[in-house]
């Protein structure tokens, strides 16, 4: 690219982070704040009998218990399934049923402690699959009851929170033109997102009726968005002030606990309110995400081509659906890797459990999803005695002419999803086999797995920007969306410089948003933020720009259109010496004589999708999002039938698009490699048979370190823009981890001949299907280790 | 946690109790005496202030041993052994070159144990006093065959390691008892020891940890082999059969694969949530081959 | 029980405390709020993840798992002691170039990490980077970048080194 600031290795400017003094929400007081503390059920059903809290109330310091009673009512983003605490019953093992609120933590912790519940304990359903019986316990009974979003299709008298359709073509014509059809079901826990900053809020109320809010969020107009509706409040008169948040991945999306110290404010007139949850309360208080089984049938023909795809795809949502009902819409919208396929007919289903409430995460489903059908792609190749990188070649969307499962016909600049497999395949030196390790119970193989994904989002799902021209030339730039350590501010300040040439040192985004005070965005999620605000940055600088040159035209009494702009100064075209800088007129030029034109500028520009439309309820058709990202995942694993790990020893990635900043591309494509390793290997919420979480803590929830990660990790951008993305890129945060529990297990397969159809890919499951697939392997092993002498 | 209570409270603060800081041994002993069962001894306190958090131990006072300049020994005696005191860290273990050089299977024991920073504070008379079946310096120590030397206001008594763990977290140790040093005697002529340890990832506690300890293997009359185990039993064991078998001259080849047998004869591991039995049982068999055939070959 | 309030003297980032604390107040609990040190942050409070990690005595410990009346008399370093306030130190902007951080949250536990490694070890192999590093949880980067950084600082220490 022939520029100065976008596409180059800038550091991140939010280098407060490595000096200490970043704000988080954790890190935020009030004076006179009081302390909430929530207590929980430990039943994964029961009806609550009795709530006994007056111990409680005469701990010294103490201002108030609630309960269930207090709040009637429901809240929620697309399902309104939620109760603020605990109301009639409880739903799962550590719903919160009572809180106490005080004027020290201590006291509130001390009187926690001596509240009393009396319950009738209730049947729980703990499988997703069981709680599809006719006959399973009903989670919810007043489903019907229940405000939802219109594309959210809940079946009251069941346990089914939505189900989404997708039918295109015939299937059982498909299945009759199939030659070979490969069918498996697919499983996969719940796991946690993991995000190292627990949730925090603080809220206060002021007299005049506004309700301030300063938590850990990801979007602050949805936040404000759902408080305002939930409570009956207006728009305006809920503020809600985003800081830097110590990650999202999101499980900070939506609305989360806010309502809870913005109710107990209220309630205690006015007082500030914090609630901070620690390790195990972010366990059992946030929502975590969904587990899933995914019952899968593809054919293909004998050369090779896909012909149909059949899928039923369940969500184990938990106890609360609020979100996940949108990632059932998700994986039920986007059915199967990026491959045309003539006939898809899929169901989608969040059924509720009495288990952990659940919600986004990096990737809305489809890391989960394309482990399910990235496995059928490697057995249908295996079937057909096919390479499986040319199978996937052979089947592979193509710009401009492939119709996708949800019947569009793709854009000709979409991308370039054939080429990622390539070049992924080079990079990971396809078809050479892996030299294996000199140790007889170590096995080596490689495998890959093919993604795309664009934003879940509604189809008018709306961004804005604001740019503030300053005295001295610097600039103020006014977004909306949430950073969460994706660095778009980054990436959004190196448009700014580009477009005025200014250096990026002399833009300021600054980490604070209060709602009242920057421009509307949707949300932070999707890997939409750099697509959606970068399209309204560019308006507003584009806005910005037409002024400057206003000005400029005026003074130098030539056309706009002979006015250039570089290296922050307005010029006349040809004359580069006939400038004046943007300081001298940001706020109005002023002639010698004190005559003064122009005034502040300030650019101001939106974003909605364009072409995005609503699904048909009967068969998902409809574009669904503005972009897809496509890539490729590729790697080369070691198992070791001693210790039954695996070790990813090289994974490589390659993204169809442009990078505005390679470092910050990096940093998303490591990142999201080893998360989405980690998730393949070890990664998941264990539940014992009463439905209790047994791992609440990063003890037994095993997230990666630094010795787990891949010896090399290597990654591409292959440049492929789209027209209407800011300078061609489109959104990688989420990207970065669909291929890798695939790519893995498909690599495992090759390495020892052991299919795999359930995450996680721990040590346990290793040896154990060792013993049914491949036991001669551990005959060897012993023979190896047999002592000499 | 407060588990017979209708509610849960997660905690974020420790509860309350009473904290002394005694500065002689004498005085630390009288503490222990006076409160018994009420009080805890703090060395290191990454075992003991997690589970007070967690509402699993509550002590009414605490007892913080780190300023009593004595419980600092760390003494080496040609010919006789190492004495560790109750406060030396794990780091200073570590760093420390008769532990590397002469007692390698505890070194590798430690190098393996929590992480870096946890090691700065954590002590290794902590390790053990904690009781933790996943104790990683217990193989270690019951393979070199460590004496844990106690005190009370009423003497003192030393114990072997092998005798000082009774069920899972718990000790012999009398409520006003406490360790004051661990003493490990030289090692036998020529050992060499491993500690092999299965995680889940690079900070993990054992699923299972095998120390093994052989000397002399081609040499029946001077052969010693001993295997101990953590996480595969309440507690830390050691199958002292194997050592009796290794007596026996017999090929070398015949012998591992009884000990194997042996090993697995001797553990009882379960499936909790860290691993299932059946993954434990294979580790055992395959860790103890490695362990043979490393050791006894090499 | 009668809390019974402990006096202790703590230096942190040279500059003394004299600070008033409850038997079971832990260090990180009266860093952030009674001496209101912010960069360092809790959010496992059992010593997994060590985003509290604090310099005590020139050593890297998880300070939610030390009581502050234990630590009576210590020196302590955060990462605001690591360089004059509106100044960076080498580390600090080794982490910026390399772009070592997203959310930040573990990034002071990181880069105090870093600095006591290196101080005492600046010619540290990958393999010793990883070991140390693996007290630590970063759930953004994925450690590469982290690494990177670390081993670019490394001149630094060494430089430091030769001149003492």
């Amino acid at each position: 690219m022939g520029t100065k600031y976008v596409g180059k290795p800038i550091p991140r400017i939010d280098i407060d982070k490595v000096a200490g003094d970043a704000e988080y929400p954790y890190d935020f007081t009030l004076p006179g704040m009081v302390y909430a503390k929530l207590v929980a059920a430990p039943y994964a059903h029961a009806k609550i009998l009795k709530i006994k809290y007056d111990e409680a109330l005469k701990v010294p310091g103490v201002l108030a218990v609630f309960t269930g009673a207090d709040f009637p009512f429901k809240v929620g983003i697309y399902a309104a399934d939620r109760d603020v605490l605990a109301r009639e019953k409880v739903l799962y093992y550590g719903h919160p049923v009572a809180a106490v609120v005080a004027e020290t933590l201590e006291a509130a912790e001390k009187a926690a402690e001596l509240i009393e519940v009396e319950y009738e304990p209730l049947p729980p359903v703990l499988d997703a699959l069981e709680a599809l019986k006719p006959d399973a316990p009903l989670v919810h009974e007043k489903l019907h009851e229940y405000k939802h979003a219109p594309f959210i299709y809940p079946k009251p008298g069941t346990n089914i929170a939505t189900h989404l359709k997708l039918r295109k073509g015939n299937i059982e014509e498909g299945f009759s033109k199939a030659d070979v059809v490969v069918e498996n079901t697919y499983y996969e826990p719940l796991i946690s997102q993991g995000y190292l900053e627990n949730w925090v809020g603080v809220a206060r109320v002021k007299s005049d009726g506004t309700v301030e809010i300063w938590s850990s969020h990801q979007s602050p107009f949805a936040v404000r968005n759902l408080l305002a509706t939930s409570l009956g409040l207006p728009i305006h008169k809920v503020v809600v002030h985003h800081m830097y948040i110590g990650g999202g991945f999101g499980g900070k999306a939506g609305l989360l606990l806010e309502h809870i110290p913005v109710l107990f404010s209220m309630k205690l007139g006015g007082r500030p309110v914090r609630l901070e949850l620690n390790r195990e309360e972010n366990y059992f208080y946030m929502a975590q995400r969904a587990g899933y089984y995914f019952k899968m049938k593809t054919g293909a023909t004998k050369d090779g081509k896909l012909i149909a795809h059949w899928g039923e795809y369940i969500l184990d949502a938990g106890a609360y659906a609020d979100y996940t009902v949108n990632v059932a819409r998700s994986v039920g919208l986007k059915p199967f890797g990026p491959y045309e396929i003539e006939h898809v007919h899929t169901d989608a289903y969040a059924v509720y459990t009495n288990k952990i409430p659940t919600t986004a995460f990096r990737g809305f489903g489809l890391m989960e999803l394309y482990f399910a059908s990235e496995r059928q792609m490697d057995l249908l190749a295996k079937k057909l005695g096919m390479d499986p990188v040319e199978f996937r070649l052979k089947n592979v969307l193509i710009p401009g002419k492939s119709i996708t499962h949800t019947q569009e016909r793709l854009r000709e600049d979409a991308g370039d999803p054939a080429g990622a497999i390539k070049e992924a395949a080079k990079l990971i030196e396809w078809g050479k086999p892996p030299e294996q390790p000199k140790e007889p119970w170590k096995f080596r193989g490689k495998g890959i797995a093919a993604f795309w994904k664009g934003p879940v989002q509604p189809s008018n799902a709306a961004s804005s920007a604001i740019v503030k021209l300053n005295d001295d030339g610097s600039v103020d730039v006014l977004v909306g969306t949430g950073e969460m350590g994706q660095g778009t501010i980054t990436s959004l300040a190196q448009i700014v410089a580009e477009e005025l040439g200014i250096p990026v040192e002399k833009i300021r985004i600054s980490p604070e948003r209060r709602t009242d005070m920057v421009p509307y965005t949707w949300q932070t999620v999707g890997s939409r933020g750099l697509f959606s605000e970068g399209q309204a940055l560019i308006r507003a600088l584009e806005d910005l720009k037409s002024q400057i040159k206003k000005v400029a035209a005026q003074v130098f009494r030539v056309f706009e259109d002979q006015i250039e702009i570089r290296d922050g100064k307005a010029c006349v075209v040809g004359e580069p010496w006939e400038c004046i800088s943007l300081a001298e007129m940001a706020l109005g030029y002023m002639y010698p004589n004190g005559n003064t034109i122009g005034g502040p500028l300030i650019g101001r520009g939106s974003h909605v999708p364009v072409r995005t439309s609503i699904p048909d309820p009967e068969t998902g058709k409809s574009v669904p999002a503005p972009f897809y990202t496509f890539g490729a995942g590729a790697v080369e694993v070691e198992v070791d039938l001693i210790t039954g790990r695996v070790k990813v020893l090289k994974a490589v990635m390659v993204l169809d698009t442009p990078a505005i900043n390679p470092l910050l591309v990096a940093g998303q494509v490591y990142g999201g490699t080893v998360m989405g390793i980690n998730i393949g290997l070890l990664e998941e919420l264990k539940f014992d048979k009463n439905g209790r979480l047994m791992n609440p803590n990063f003890t037994d929830y095993k997230l990666a370190r630094a010795a787990d990660i891949p010896e090399e990790m290597i990654f591409k951008c292959l440049g492929v823009g789209q027209k209407d993305a800011p300078y061609g890129a489109k959104g990688v945060g989420e990207l970065t981890m669909l291929p890798w529990p695939a790519a893995i297990a498909n690599a495992i397969a090759n390495a020892i001949g052991v299919e795999l159809y359930e995450l996680p890919m721990k040590p346990d499951k290793i040896i154990e299907e060792v013993k049914k697939q491949r036991p001669e392997l551990l005959e060897k092993v012993r023979e190896a280790l047999k002592v000499k002498g | 946690m407060a588990a017979s209570k209708s509610v849960l409270v997660f905690h974020t603060l420790l509860p309350e109790f009473e904290y002394f800081r005694p500065k002689t041994l004498q005085e630390a002993l009288e503490l222990l005496d006076k409160y018994k069962g009420d009080a805890r001894i703090l060395a290191g306190g990454t075992d003991l202030l997690v589970d007070m958090r967690m509402r699993i131990k509550q002590p009414k006072y605490v007892i913080d041993i780190k300023g009593i300049d004595e419980l600092h020994t760390l003494k080496y005696e040609e010919g006789k052994g190492l004495t560790i005191g109750a406060t030396v860290t794990l780091d200073e273990l570590l760093n420390n070159k008769i532990v590397k050089e002469k007692y390698y299977v505890l070194w590798d024991a430690i190098r393996q144990l929590a992480d870096t920073h946890l090691r700065m504070k954590a002590t290794l008379v902590g390790n053990i006093c904690n009781a933790s079946p996943a104790a990683d310096s217990a193989p270690a120590l019951l393979v070199l065959k460590a004496k844990v030397n106690i005190a009370s206001v009423n003497g003192t008594r030393t114990v072997e390691i092998k005798d000082f763990f009774k069920w899972v977290k718990k000790t012999i140790l009398e409520p006003n008892e406490m360790v004051t040093s661990i003493f490990i005697p030289e090692p036998p002529e020529g050992a060499k020891g491993r500690y092999l340890k299965f995680v889940r990832s690079a900070e993990d506690l054992a699923l299972v940890g095998i120390a093994a300890l052989v000397a002399n293997p081609k040499d029946p009359a001077k052969r010693i082999v001993r295997i101990a185990l953590s996480s595969v039993a309440p507690t830390p064991v050691i199958v002292e059969e194997v050592e009796e078998l290794f007596k026996q001259d017999k090929p070398l080849s015949e012998l591992a694969e009884e000990a194997v047998k042996l090993v697995m004869s001797k553990v009882s591991p379960i499936t909790d949530v860290r691993a299932t039995k059946e993954l434990r049982e294979h580790m055992v068999e395959f860790g103890t081959r490695y362990l043979l055939k490393t050791l006894l070959e090499g | 029980m009668a809390e019974k309030l402990i006096p202790i003297t703590l230096k942190v980032n040279g500059k003394e405390y004299k600070v008033e604390v409850k038997p079971n107040e832990t260090l990180l609990f009266v860093l952030r709020n009674k001496l209101n040190i912010k960069s360092v942050k809790g959010t496992c409070y059992r010593g997994e993840c060590g985003v509290c990690t604090v310099l005590l005595n020139g050593k890297p410990v998880k300070s939610c798992l030390v009581l502050a009346a234990e630590a009576d008399g210590a020196e302590i370093i955060t990462l605001e002691g690591l360089a004059p306030f509106g100044t960076l130190a080498p580390i600090q902007k080794a982490f910026i170039e390399h772009g070592a951080f997203q959310c930040g949250f573990c990034t002071p536990g990181f880069i105090l990490t870093a600095h006591w490694l290196l101080t005492n070890k600046p010619d540290a192999t990958e393999e010793e980077i990883k070991e140390v590093l693996s007290g630590l949880i970063c759930r953004c980067t994925g450690y590469k970048q982290i690494i990177e950084a670390i081993k670019a600082a490394a001149k630094y220490y060494k430089q430091d080194k030769q001149k003492q």
